[in-house]
C-alpha cells in the first residue's frame, strides 16, 4: 500500500484523537466520560461481583446452555445477515466520504490501495469496538484478550461479508440470471413462512427448534461453515489450542475476502462512485437533523394546504409529512417490532410482567425509539432560526411539534399493548385499557422532558465517530435523568392514586382517574417546562 | 417601519452591537455594510425575535420585537444568508406552511405569481433538498414575500444566484419598496446597494460608523464615480476606526 495514504491514516487517527481529547479537557467532556466510564464500570462490577443480580438477568440462564444456543444461533444469524445484505444491498460496500473521493480518487493510488487503506480505517474501527464489547463477553469467552480477538476478527469478518456479498450480487447484475433475484427471496420468504406455520401447529416443537435441526445437519452444517469458525472462535474460551485453531482459520477467511473484494472492486467501481454519492448526501442530511431512510425521491405531490389549527396546524402537519416521507420504514418496523411482543414472549415463554421483559420496554419505550424515530425539535436543530421567528406562541409551536411524535409513539404502545392482549393470558382488558390510558400522558410526559433536555443543552443527534465518549456519555447522563423524572411522575400518580383509594375506599375508578389526571398535569408542568427551554433558546450565535 | 433604538447585544460579556439606533421608513431600502464581526447578522437577527437584544427596543411596524412578538413578527419577512428550509417538504408546501404560519387566505393565487416571478413555477412539486442553494435562497425569498410583509430584511440575498436570479431579486426588492415596504439588506457586495439602498449604514466592531442617505455618503466622498465613493467611504470609515479614530 502506499506509503502517503498510511501517512494520511495516522494522521487522521491522530486528529482523531486530538478531538476525543480537547472534548475530555473541557469540564462538561470530562463529567460526561466520567458518568459514562463510571455506569460501564458499574454494569462490569455488577457481573462479577453479584453475577445473579444483572440488570437483564441473563446469568439466571444455564452458562452452557447459552453456550450451546450462541453456538447454535449465531451462525444463523450471520448468514442471516449476508442474506439481507445480497436482498437489501443499495449502497456502496466501501464507503468514501466527498472529501476522500475529491482528494484520494484523482491521486496517484491504485483502486487497489484504496480498497486496503478504507479496510485499514475499518479494521481501526473494528479495534476500537472490540475494545469495548471485550469487557461484556468476557463471560461467554473466558478472558478479556479471547474475547476481544473474536470480537475483533468477527467484526471485520461482517464487514468483509458484507462487502464481498454485495459487490459479487453488484457484479452478477448484468447476468441474464439476476431476474431469478426477486422469484428466489420470495421463495425463501414462502419457506419461511411455511417453517413457521408448522411449527406453530406442531405443538411439541418451536421455530427454534426447527433452527437449530438445521443448524446441525450435515446441509446445514457445510452452508454455515465459514460461520461456524467465528462462532467457535467465538466460544474459544481459554484452550490456547483452540483459540489459535479457530483464530487462524478465522484470519485466513477474512484475507481470501480481502482478495475477493479487491478483485471484485473493479467490476463494480462505477456502481461504487454513484451509491457513494448517494450516502454521502443521505450523511450530510442526517447531520442536518433529518433522516438517513429519506425519500430518494427528487418529485412528489404537494400537499396544497396546511392546516392553521391555532398556530399547532402548520407544525404538526409539516412534523407529520416529514414522518411520512422520512420515516415510515421506520414507523413500519416498530409497529411489526411492537406487534410481535406478544407472540415472542409467548413463544419464548418469558412473561410480559417479568422484571426482564420490563428492562427491556422501559429500554425500547424511553431510549430505542426516541433515538430513532425522530420527529420533534431534535430533529430541527438546523432550522430553528425558522420557529424562532413565526408569529406563533411558543406554547403552541411546542405543542406543534410533540404532538406528531406522541401519536406515533402511543400508536406503537397500543400496537404492543394489543398484541400482549391477544397472546398473554394475565393480561386482562381492564388491565390492557388501563396500560392504553395511562400510556398516553406518559408517551408525552417521556418527550416533552426529551424535548426540554435538548433545548436546553442542544447538540446533533450523530456521534463524531465511534469513540465520542460526551456523546455517549451525554446519551447515558440524558436517559437516567429522564428516568429520573419519570419515576419521580409514576410515583406522584400512584401516590395521589393510593391516597385516593386510602380516603375514599372505592373502587378502582375514581383512585385510577386520580393518577390518570395527575399524569396529565405532569405532562403539562413538562410542557411549560418545554415551552420556556424554546423561548431561551438561541440559536446559533454569529457575531456577523 | 423599522425602528431600533439603543439596541446593544452582549455575549458572554462580548459586545456584538453597541448602542445602535437607527429608523429605516416605509419604501425605504436600508444598506447595512460593514466587515466581518461588525455586528451586521447579530442586529438582523435580533430584529427578527431570533436572538433577544441585552438592552434596548426594536420594533417591526410599531409592535416592540420583545413585548409583542407574535404581531412584530406577523408583519416582518426575513431571509437568511444560508436558507435552512425542510427537507421533506416540497416547493409548494413551503408556500401552504407559511400560509398557515401566518394565517394567509387564499394564498393559492399569491403562491403561483411568486412562483412564476422567481422562475420557480416548474419545480413547484419538488422536495427542497434537491434544489441548487440558489433556487433553495427563491424559495425563501418567495416564502418571505407571501405574507406581503410590511418589514423584509435580506441577509446576504445574491448569494449563489445566478444572473437572472440577481437580477429578479433587485427588481423584486424595489417593487416591494414602491408597494411601501421598509426594507434593510446586509451584504458585501458594494455594488449591490450602489444600485438598490437609498440609505446606508456602516458598521464597524458593533457600533454604527456611518448612516445616512446613499447622496449624502456619496457627496461627502466626493467621487465622480459612485462605486468608488462608496468604496472609499467604507475603506475610510473603517479603517478610521481601526487605527482608534473616527
Amino acid at each position: 500500500m502506499d506509503a502517503a495514504l498510511l501517512r494520511l491514516l495516522a494522521m487522521r487517527m491522530r486528529g482523531g484523537l486530538r478531538l476525543r481529547l480537547m472534548q475530555v479537557v473541557s469540564l462538561r467532556g470530562a463529567l460526561l466520560l466520567l458518568a459514562m466510564v463510571g455506569i460501564v464500570w458499574l454494569l462490569v462490577a455488577s457481573r462479577e461481583a453479584v453475577p445473579n443480580a444483572e440488570l437483564l438477568d441473563i446469568a439466571r440462564f444455564d452458562s452452557e446452555a447459552m453456550h450451546a444456543q450462541i453456538s447454535t444461533f449465531m451462525p444463523l444469524g450471520l448468514l442471516g445477515m449476508t442474506l439481507l445484505t445480497v436482498v437489501l444491498t443499495t449502497g456502496p460496500s466501501f464507503h468514501y466520504s466527498p472529501t476522500e473521493i475529491n482528494f484520494l480518487f484523482v491521486g496517484p493510488f491504485s483502486r487497489r490501495d484504496l480498497i486496503l487503506y478504507k479496510f485499514i480505517a475499518y479494521a481501526a474501527g473494528a479495534g476500537l469496538s472490540a475494545a469495548l464489547l471485550a469487557p461484556f463477553a468476557q463471560a461467554q469467552t473466558g478472558s478479556v484478550l479471547s474475547a476481544f480477538l473474536a470480537a475483533f476478527l468477527t467484526l471485520l469478518f461482517v464487514q468483509l461479508n458484507s462487502a464481498a456479498a454485495g459487490m459479487a450480487w453488484q457484479a452478477f447484475e448484468g447476468n441474464r440470471l439476476a431476474r431469478l433475484k426477486w422469484p428466489a427471496t420470495a421463495a425463501l420468504f414462502v419457506f419461511a413462512v411455511g417453517a413457521i406455520i408448522y411449527a406453530a401447529a406442531a405443538p411439541d416443537r418451536t421455530i427454534f427448534d426447527l433452527l437449530s435441526e438445521l443448524r446441525h445437519s450435515w446441509i446445514g452444517t457445510v452452508i454455515l461453515i465459514p460461520y461456524i469458525v467465528f462462532t467457535e472462535l467465538f466460544l474459544a474460551r481459554t484452550q490456547s489450542s483452540h483459540l489459535a485453531f479457530w483464530g487462524i482459520m478465522a484470519v485466513l477467511i477474512n484475507v481470501a475476502l480481502l482478495w475477493a473484494v479487491v478483485r471484485l472492486d473493479g467490476r463494480t467501481s462505477e456502481r461504487s462512485l454513484r451509491d457513494n454519492a448517494r450516502l454521502s448526501d443521505r450523511w450530510e442530511r442526517m447531520k442536518q437533523g433529518g433522516s438517513f431512510w429519506a425519500t430518494e425521491r427528487i418529485e412528489v405531490r404537494s400537499i396544497p394546504n396546511a392546516p392553521t389549527l391555532a398556530g399547532v396546524g402548520p407544525i404538526a402537519w409539516r412534523q407529520a409529512i416529514k414522518a411520512v416521507r422520512n420515516s415510515s420504514k421506520v414507523i413500519a418496523v416498530f409497529i411489526v417490532v411492537a406487534a410481535c411482543a406478544g407472540p415472542l414472549t409467548s413463544v419464548i415463554g418469558i412473561p410480559i410482567t417479568d422484571d426482564r421483559a420490563l428492562v427491556m420496554l422501559l429500554f425500547f419505550f424511553a431510549f430505542i425509539l426516541p433515538r430513532t424515530l425522530i420527529c420533534d425539535f431534535r430533529g430541527d436543530l438546523s432550522r430553528m432560526e425558522t420557529y424562532k421567528m413565526l408569529p406563533i406562541a411558543p406554547w403552541r409551536i411546542c405543542m406543534g411539534q410533540l404532538v406528531v411524535q406522541v401519536l406515533l409513539a402511543y400508536i406503537v404502545a397500543l400496537t404492543m399493548i394489543v398484541s400482549v392482549l391477544l397472546f398473554e393470558d394475565r393480561l386482562t382488558a381492564p388491565v390492557a385499557l388501563a396500560l392504553a390510558l395511562f400510556a398516553l400522558p406518559l408517551t408525552f410526559l417521556i418527550y416533552a422532558v426529551e424535548n426540554t433536555i435538548f433545548l436546553l443543552f442542544p447538540t446533533k443527534l450523530v456521534p463524531m465517530g465511534r469513540a465520542d465518549f460526551e456523546f455517549l456519555g451525554r446519551s447515558v447522563v440524558e436517559f437516567i435523568v429522564k428516568m429520573g423524572i419519570i419515576l419521580i411522575a409514576v410515583s406522584a400518580a400512584a401516590g395521589v392514586g393510593t391516597f385516593t383509594f386510602m380516603t375514599l375506599r372505592t373502587s378502582w375508578i375514581l383512585p385510577g382517574t386520580a393518577s390518570w389526571l395527575t399524569m396529565i398535569l405532569i405532562a403539562g408542568l413538562a410542557t411549560i417546562a418545554m415551552q420556556y427551554a424554546f423561548r431561551r433558546f438561541v440559536v446559533a450565535e454569529s457575531f456577523d | 417601519m423599522i425602528k431600533v433604538t439603543n439596541f446593544s447585544k452582549h455575549y458572554n460579556g462580548f459586545a456584538a452591537v453597541r448602542d445602535l439606533s437607527f429608523t429605516v421608513a416605509p419604501g425605504q431600502i436600508l444598506g447595512l455594510v460593514g466587515p466581518n464581526g461588525a455586528g451586521k447578522t447579530t442586529t438582523l437577527r435580533a430584529l427578527c425575535g431570533i436572538v433577544p437584544p441585552s438592552s434596548g427596543h426594536l420594533s417591526i411596524a410599531d409592535h416592540d420585537i420583545v413585548k409583542a412578538p407574535i404581531a412584530a413578527k406577523q408583519n416582518l419577512g426575513y431571509i437568511p444568508d444560508d436558507p435552512r428550509l425542510f427537507d421533506t417538504l416540497t416547493v409548494w408546501e413551503h408556500l401552504a406552511f407559511t400560509a398557515a404560519a401566518y394565517k394567509v387566505a387564499d394564498f393559492e393565487e399569491t403562491a403561483e405569481a411568486l412562483l412564476q416571478s422567481f422562475t420557480l413555477s416548474h419545480k413547484r412539486d419538488t422536495l427542497v433538498h434537491n434544489l441548487s442553494r440558489g433556487m433553495r435562497q427563491k424559495v425563501a425569498i418567495a416564502c418571505a414575500f407571501l405574507h406581503d410583509p410590511k418589514a423584509i430584511l435580506f441577509d446576504e440575498p445574491l448569494t449563489g444566484l445566478d444572473p437572472d436570479g440577481i437580477r429578479g431579486i433587485q427588481q423584486a426588492i424595489r417593487e416591494r419598496a414602491r408597494e411601501g415596504a421598509a426594507i434593510i439588506i446586509s451584504s458585501h457586495l458594494l455594488s449591490l446597494f450602489e444600485t438598490l439602498c437609498t440609505h446606508l449604514m456602516v458598521l464597524n466592531l458593533g457600533e454604527c460608523r456611518r448612516f445616512g442617505t446613499m447622496s449624502d455618503v456619496l457627496t461627502e466622498f466626493d467621487q465622480s464615480d459612485s462605486n468608488s465613493a462608496l468604496e472609499a467611504a467604507y475603506f475610510t470609515i473603517t479603517q478610521d476606526k481601526d487605527r482608534g479614530g473616527v
